[in-house]
């Protein structure tokens, strides 16, 4: 196992609230919203994971505890929420109700989607009779993972118009069109252009500094 | 030669402006190393980006003051990593000739002459980069085919073009075996090469439309006289927003040692800012990799032949 600190980004003199800051921090980082349909979910999870073991075993050891799970299990409301180490994350909402009345092909097809097996997960649903809204949002979310990111948002609003009031078809689009910002380093928040004529300055004075060879 | 995967330096620290600056410089001279003195000629920012990124998960490479041809007797501070640049050289080569070819394949008999030239004398680079990275070449003519299919079907997918395109530029990190490394990078670069494709196809939509060339935007959103209305641009802005938001959240899952920052900058504002100059009309890369697969506005629509 990695030293518990060093997955947390502290040092070992750090004090129980600056561990907490960054336990918090990491975890922000590394949500499953952050991660939702992404194919690196399970990547996520294994860092989430990580990240959670790492966090357990400080307040462990701080604490003097040996064995028991730690205090920040049950105070932790992180622990509580809908994330499964699996990675194959569900979001909340509307899809869990809506699968019981849905054919088991759109849950197999799913189930694909959640391994990144999606050639697989296409051919069941193209060989499905009823293009229903749920079709169109497992195929957005087939394109979505595929990088294929028109074609996902036209599935996705496909989706939403045939049935408005799904918050997961919703999400999905608010995801692709590029609302949803996951997680980014504050350092690096994003600004807009004063004008686009600053950034062509700068791009010219980087040339210069970086001696193009003429370029 | 290329040029759309730029930082943006106004927001940079001098420390993470002077390891851009020595990874850019270090990568010339790797080139000239590793090719030849020519082959410094096709260094790039966008193939600096892809050494900052498989270098960022090492400890940072050593720096040194090294001569600089383009300043003369000037010399300049440059990373000195030859094993970090192999791959990265090679990739460099092998996309410069692909373009040239591309070219080449696009023009007629006189106007390719400079490019049948320019092909002859990077014709010992490419053997010797395809003999280093022969599944990368082998990738990127496979890919440069499917574009070329796709080109002349008049494809109306932007999502297929950038795919065959982006397919390219994550096959830049191909060769890393440990997958924790390798998907993340894949995925950075498969949404930096859409970003690429989607900039360079706008950049050039209006002489496209000029010249009817082909440009997956002409039937994608069939604009009047070479623009777009507000509402299709805000779109592909969306459509870039996502791919950054999804490159970003590929490099959040990288352990990356160094450059985190300067990466960071690149993929968060660097791409936002230049596509909203090439939106505006205010940024004009020369014709680079991006434009590779995609025939020359001045050509229209019918290949010239190739003759390799």
């Amino acid at each position: 196992m990695k030293d518990p600190y060093e997955v947390l980004g502290v040092s070992r003199t750090a004090s129980d609230n600056e561990i907490k800051t960054a336990y918090r921090e990491l975890v922000k980082k590394y949500h499953p919203d952050n991660y939702a349909n992404n194919p690196l979910a399970d990547l996520a999870s294994e860092k989430m994971k990580e990240i959670n073991e790492a966090y357990d075993a400080i307040t462990r050891a701080r604490a003097g505890q040996s064995g028991a799970s730690g205090g920040y299990q049950s105070s932790g409301s992180y622990q509580s929420g809908s994330y499964q180490s699996s990675g194959s994350y569900q979001s909340n909402g509307g899809y869990q109700s809506y699968r019981t009345g849905s054919n088991s092909a759109y849950a197999q097809a799913r189930s694909y989607i959640n391994i990144n097996q999606l050639d697989a997960a296409e051919s069941l649903l193209n060989a499905a009779a009823n293009r229903d809204a749920e079709w169109y949002y497992l195929k957005g979310m087939i394109a979505y993972r595929r990088g294929w990111l028109d074609e996902a948002r036209q599935h996705y609003q496909t989706a939403c118009a045939m049935v408005p009031g799904n918050y997961e078809y919703q999400n999905a689009l608010r995801t692709v069109q590029g609302g949803y910002t996951p997680y980014r380093q504050t350092n690096y928040q994003r600004t807009d252009m004063d004008t686009a004529c600053d950034i062509c300055n700068a791009l010219m004075c980087l040339n210069c500094l970086c001696g193009g060879c003429g370029r | 030669m290329f040029g759309y995967v730029r930082p943006r330096i106004d927001v940079l620290a001098a420390e993470e402006m002077d390891a851009y600056r020595a990874a850019y410089c270090g990568l010339c001279r790797a080139l000239g190393k590793q090719y030849g003195f020519r082959a410094r000629f096709l260094v790039n920012y966008d193939m600096t980006f892809l050494y900052l990124l498989r270098s960022g998960v090492r400890v940072r490479a050593e720096a040194a003051s090294c001569w600089c041809p383009a300043r003369g007797c000037g010399r300049k501070v440059c990373t000195l990593d030859p094993d970090g640049y192999e791959t990265v050289t090679a990739c460099t080569v092998i996309l410069c000739v692909e373009k040239l070819r591309d070219n080449l394949r696009d023009e007629g008999f006189l106007r390719s002459l400079p490019y049948r030239f320019l092909r002859l004398l990077y014709r010992r680079a490419y053997k010797k980069a395809a003999r280093r990275l022969p599944a990368f070449a082998a990738l990127t003519t496979e890919q440069l085919e499917r574009l070329r299919t796709l080109e002349a079907a008049q494809s109306p997918s932007i999502d297929a073009t950038a795919d065959a395109f982006a397919r390219i530029v994550a096959g830049c990190v191909a060769d890393l075996e440990d997958p924790a490394l390798r998907r993340p990078m894949e995925q950075v670069l498969y949404q930096t090469g859409r970003f690429l494709y989607l900039a360079d196809a706008l950049d050039d939509l209006r002489e496209d439309c000029k010249h009817e060339a082909y440009n997956p935007l002409r039937f994608r959103f069939a604009p009047n006289q070479g623009e777009l209305s507000e509402q299709e641009l805000d779109y592909l802005t969306q459509l870039t927003d996502s791919s950054v938001n999804l490159a970003g959240a590929a490099l959040a899952l990288l352990p990356l040692q160094t450059c985190d920052r300067l990466l960071e900058n690149t993929v968060y504002l660097g791409f936002p800012a230049v596509f909203a100059a090439v939106r505006a009309h205010k940024f004009r890369a020369k014709a680079g990799l991006a434009g590779i697969g995609r025939r020359s506005a001045k050509d229209g629509n019918t290949p010239k032949g190739e003759t390799e």
